[in-house]
């Protein structure tokens, strides 16, 4: 919202700061202003030029040389690379000293006489949006540039551009989010309240003449079909109207408020809510037939034509004004209608200002989606004491710009709401110790009554009254008398202080280090890349990996067709990333750790904390065992207790059947390790293989992590024992060790690697050759050749006895 | 006989120093102390010498046999070393060669600084929670003051879950902040309280650079019986000084969120410009960094804390947008792009 400083003038004293100065004052003490335009001097050393010469510069192609008419005795030079310069065109130039928006870039720079590429230039010819005006070119574009136009003007040259343009005075522009709970702050005296607080000046009172009526002979009636609706409607009926333009003073009003203007009246009810903060509107009283209006809700299907001539069709819950034959007049609180607007033709009218209740008008504007200056303020809440004010108001500037005009009636008020008293007690010391700093009772009072809350002491407490402007829901608490005292005595008064620390100790959250742990060894130790993805998914993906669509948790108002569905497994979404980084990448190792969410029939669904990895190779060596051995090192690494892997009887339906293991934990499943299944991988345009592994992540923390046992180093050397084996296929690997343990009577058996299989050439059909280093150690004394000689033979017998035959042996 | 001895020592260790190759050496070696060497010659010759002088001269010769043995030794260390050097002044490499690549994998940047904001509040006594992530439209809202058709569920677009509202706790919604578990927490484990509580949050909107439907919070609330505004700038002062490892400021400035009376909005010295005024900080010297204020009584209601006695202060601030301005990142969708060319930079 803008507000001008010139107006705010008009009802207290401003003190003698720079707009930018007192807009960092009402920052940080009321709302966030967002920007100050201080137009005279933003437009400083800008005037209107006329071309009166125009030729190439002889050293660059892009540039031209112009001789300017500027309003002195001479023209000057200036070079310009505007595509579009003529002969007689009216430009807007900034002089040196002028500050201009290079290129539109945001960039403020200040110009000086310069010469470019030898040719002197006495100031630029500006773009629109180097001076803040309608853009001519794309944002930062260098090449083909066309500046401003302004022949249209009709100005002479040398005349000011802030005056060209009328451009004058200061403008504050206001957050509008940060005047969500202020109702009382959507208008110029709002914020002239604000200011004789914080600047600590009188605030002139809002009274308008009461309206003398020229007559009574009109006998304005409004019928309340619904109180809750409207709360207050007040009316007046006006003859002799003479629709003219609007004076300059109001029009510039208006324009720096952010309004276009249109004729006296329309402009009167805009100019006396952006003044008051109270929405009016205006029927044309011929149009409308009768003095009487009918307030009611809709009826389902009834079809109302705005002013803008936008068709609407509403609704049982929204609120319409109607004539006296029932038929709609205007959407309550959000637009006029088309039908009864004012026109040129306009004599005789209905000035009205009404209380509409804030939600209603909320979800009715909500609904048919028109946001309108009126529903904006009416949503927040208003003060319903202003409807009357307001139409008194309206009045006296009505017989200031339509003299003729006559009021014919009295102002009259209906609806149910009386003025109220609303009351807090406050303690003036709970308010020093929620800040955290020492006020004195006498500026506490002084703040508030200058916001003109009422002010009485009892016993230990203040008595504090709340203004109608301020009692509409914002202010009803102690709490929310605190926060006046606090933002207008200044929050840089509250010194910065670090509480005294308990002495028992927080609450421990060990899952949370244990996620950083995890962490640390997949990227650092293991070589995984974190990566973070979105939540959800869409139905091709849930497809693609065959997840069961009714495990979902489905969101209503998706954002796009591949966000629809909350993930039940990391997989689909990782899988995705492998997709799009294999272009770059030949072996990507990614892991997350986030959560799934499923249906479980409850009300709140299952979410669980995921850690996921996968690892894509271009090898063709088998991606299973990469993916094992990075699980198997990340789980030893993570000081895992117990667990073990065992073949997946019902492998997810993203991995490949055969290669998948379900990893258990004290009987209890907490994930899988697996090689994707190449029909999935196909789907996401993979080429090389995946292998993935899921982990419940809070079931392994609780499974527990073990600390590390210390084991005294033999003293006695070691002997490796290599071992070739052929085989049957079916023999596993499991198998094979288990047999070569069983002989190991005497405990020597360190450590069993395969460190080979072998198929293909010399092998038969169906078998395999294995190769393991066997090593073996005595604990008490170094073995004897004819130890280990028997231990070979043992090992020997016992993979015949499995159907081996070792190779290398008769 | 000694004095042949004390010839021979000196007659070596002179032949010794002159001595420049391996090969010299050896043939040294050979004639002093080799088999048929002077030395043995002596030793050879002792049988014709009385047992006294077989003695002592035996002694000496073998001690002289020693300490030239040991002279050879290290003789011939050095000038095997020299030898050996100057071979590898020809065995040359290209030093601008790169290493051999070690693959080591990165950690998000988020991750990151979100151990690093749980490391400096928990030196500060506070404890780390977490809360759902699909929440109940009681503890989104209704929980935190913000009732049904309140202006402030505008500011807060929300993603609904497609299943059926509970009586009590209404529709399920993506949590739109990490708030939620003010109450949860209160409800949990009463007053006194010191948490913080890192976590995912998502509002619908439409992504652009700046805009992301998916993005983390931190929310941050203290309890006690006197916990005042000025604990709330000093908390923040301290936290902000550590994380960015130098002197911060902060500014309070009014603000308005529901759930808390007085709103504050939290600016941080501006950490591009040294607060003299940049782009970043448009000029003005401070960065918006949060929205806080003291904890609303009917916050403490529903969370079943006694707001007559218990008072203190919660705040939320935006740990995404905190990563990419420590790292400069200007599109807030590389974040969730999952492009290790940008992971692999942390």
């Amino acid at each position: 919202m803008y507000i001008s400083l010139d107006w705010l003038s008009d009802f207290t004293k401003l003190p003698k700061l720079t707009a930018q100065e007192i807009g960092e004052k009402i920052t940080l003490h009321t709302a966030e202003v967002e920007g100050v335009e201080d137009l005279e001097s933003k437009y400083a050393n800008m005037v209107i030029g006329r071309i009166v010469e125009l030729k190439k510069h002889p050293d660059a192609d892009r540039l031209n040389l112009t001789m300017v008419d500027i309003g002195e005795s001479k023209p000057v030079q200036i070079v310009c690379g505007g595509q579009n310069l003529q002969v007689d065109m009216l430009v807007p130039i900034g002089l040196p000293g002028a500050k201009v928006d290079v290129h539109g870039s945001g960039d403020i720079f200040e110009l000086a006489k310069v010469k470019i590429r030898g040719a002197e230039s006495h100031g630029m010819i500006c773009a629109g949006e180097e001076i803040w005006m309608e853009p001519d070119n794309e944002p930062n574009s260098k090449k083909d540039v066309k500046i401003k136009d302004l022949s249209h003007l009709n100005e002479k040259p040398g005349t000011p551009l802030a005056k060209a343009l009328g451009k004058s005075g200061s403008i504050i522009d206001i957050d509008n989010k940060s005047l969500t709970h202020r109702p009382d702050l959507w208008n110029h005296y709002g914020f002239a309240r604000e200011c004789s607080t914080i600047f600590k000046q009188e605030l002139k009172p809002y009274e308008p003449k009461a309206a003398k009526p020229d007559s009574t002979e009109a006998k304005p009636k409004a019928t309340i079909k619904d109180d809750k609706v409207c709360p207050q409607f007040s009316m007046a009926i006006m003859t002799g109207i003479e629709i003219a333009e609007s004076p300059q003073w109001m029009k510039s009003r208006l324009e720096a408020a952010g309004m276009n203007p249109h004729n006296n009246i329309v402009d009167i009810t805009n100019y006396v809510m952006l003044e008051l903060g109270q929405p009016m509107h205006a029927y044309d009283r011929k149009v409308v037939g009768s003095d009487e209006l009918i307030i009611r809700t809709a009826k389902d299907g009834e079809i109302l034509v705005t002013l803008d001539e936008s068709e609407y069709k509403l609704n049982k819950e929204d609120p319409i004004v109607c004539d006296k034959k029932n038929e709609p007049l205007g959407i309550a609180g959000i637009k006029g209608g088309l039908k009864s607007g004012i026109t040129d033709e306009t004599t005789e009218i209905i000035v009205e200002a009404a209380n509409w209740d804030p939600i209603i008008v909320r979800k009715c504007s909500t609904r048919i989606g028109l946001r309108t200056d009126a529903s904006q303020r009416f949503e927040k809440g208003l003060d319903p004491s202003m409807t009357e004010t307001a139409v008194n108001r309206a009045i006296e500037l009505i017989k200031e710009l339509s003299p003729n005009a006559k009021l014919i009636s009295k102002v009259e008020t209906f609806g149910k709401w009386k003025p109220g008293k609303k009351t807090i007690k406050v303690s003036p010391e709970k308010i020093c110790k929620k800040i955290g700093v020492e006020i004195s009772e006498k500026e506490m009072t002084r703040i508030l009554k200058s916001l003109e809350f009422g002010v009485k002491k009892s016993g230990k407490q203040l008595e504090v009254d709340v203004p109608s402007h301020r009692a509409t829901g914002d202010v009803d608490i102690p709490d929310d008398i605190v926060e006046e005292i606090a933002r207008i005595h200044g929050y840089d008064q509250v010194p910065a202080l670090v509480p005294s620390f308990p002495i028992n100790l927080p609450v421990k959250n060990e899952e949370r280090f244990h996620k950083h742990d995890a962490r640390r060894i997949l990227a650092h130790n293991l070589g995984f890349t974190e990566d973070f993805n979105y939540s959800f998914y869409g139905e091709d993906r849930l497809e693609a990996c065959g997840l069961d669509e009714t495990k979902h948790l489905k969101i209503l108002n998706y954002l796009s067709e591949d966000q629809t569905h909350m993930r039940t497994s990391m997989t689909p979404n990782l899988l995705a990333s492998i997709a799009k980084n294999a272009r770059e990448f030949e072996h990507i190792k990614l892991f997350e750790i986030g959560r799934t969410y499923e249906e479980n029939g409850a009300y709140m669904p299952d979410e669980k904390k995921v850690l996921a990895a996968a690892i894509s190779s271009k090898s063709k060596d088998e991606i299973f065992y990469e993916i094992k051995g990075a699980l198997e090192a990340f789980l030893q690494n993570f000081q895992t207790g117990n667990y073990k892997l065992v073949p997946s009887k019902d492998a997810p339906s993203y991995a490949h059947p055969k290669k998948c293991m379900t990893i258990l934990s004290r009987g209890k499943q907490i994930g899988h390790v697996f090689a994707v299944h190449p029909g999935v991988l196909k789907h996401f345009d993979i080429a090389h293989q995946v292998g993935m592994f899921e982990l419940h992540f809070n079931a392994l923390v609780e499974h527990g992590r073990n600390t590390v046992k210390f084991e005294e180093p033999s003293k006695f050397p070691a002997m490796n024992l290599d071992v070739s084996v052929l085989m049957e296929e079916e023999k596993t690997v499991a198998a094979i060790e288990s047999a070569i343990r069983k002989t190991d009577k005497e405990k020597s058996i360190q450590n069993i690697e395969l460190f080979d299989i072998y198929r293909g050439k010399e092998i038969p059909e169906n078998q395999k050759a294995m190769a393991f280093t066997i090593q073996l150690r005595h604990k008490d004394r170094t073995l004897t050749d004819k130890e280990f000689q028997e231990t070979q033979e043992a090992i020997f017998l016992a993979l015949e006895k499995l159907g081996g035959k070792i190779r290398g042996r008769n | 006989m000694d004095d042949k001895l004390k010839k021979l020592e000196s007659a070596a260790l002179k032949a010794l120093k002159e001595a420049s190759s391996p090969d010299e050496l050896k043939n040294l070696e050979k004639k002093f102390l080799g088999k048929s060497g002077e030395i043995t010659g002596i030793l050879k010759g002792l049988a014709s010498l009385s047992i006294e002088e077989k003695k002592s001269i035996g002694k000496a010769a073998n001690d002289l046999k020693k300490t030239l043995a040991a002279k050879f030794k290290n003789c011939c260390n050095k000038i095997e070393m020299e030898h050996l050097n100057k071979t590898l002044e020809s065995d040359e490499i290209d030093l601008s060669a790169p290493g051999r690549k070690h693959h080591i994998g990165h950690i998000h940047p988020i991750a990151q600084t979100q151990e690093e904001v749980e490391r400096i509040f928990g030196q500060m006594g506070f404890t780390v929670i977490d809360g759902p992530e699909v929440e109940s439209e009681y503890y989104n809202f209704e929980g935190l003051n913000i009732p049904a058709h309140h202006p402030a569920r505008d500011m807060q677009d929300t993603f609904f879950i497609d299943k059926a509202a509970d009586k009590k706790e209404g529709r399920l919604v993506l949590r739109t902040h990490t708030s939620p578990n003010q109450v949860r927490t209160m409800e949990k484990y009463g007053a006194p309280l010191r948490i913080i509580v890192p976590g995912r949050t998502f509002r619908n909107e439409a992504t652009d650079a700046s805009h992301e439907h998916t993005f983390d919070q931190v929310e941050g609330l203290m309890i006690d019986e006197n916990i005042s505004i000025s604990h709330l700038k000093g908390v923040m002062q301290e936290f902000l000084s550590r994380l960015f490892d130098k002197e911060m400021k902060v500014r309070f400035r009014p603000g308005y969120f529901p759930f808390v009376e007085p709103g504050i909005e939290l600016d941080m010295s501006c950490i591009f410009c040294e607060s003299k005024g940049c782009k970043v900080c448009k000029k003005t010297g401070w960065i918006e960094f949060m929205g806080c204020g003291m904890v609303h009584p009917n916050v403490l209601k529903a969370g079943g804390i006694d707001s007559e006695k218990y008072q203190g202060w919660a705040f939320g601030f935006g740990l995404t947008r905190l990563v990419m301005m420590r790292y400069g990142i200007n599109d807030i969708r590389h974040l969730t792009g999952g492009d290790l060319r940008i992971l692999n930079q942390f």
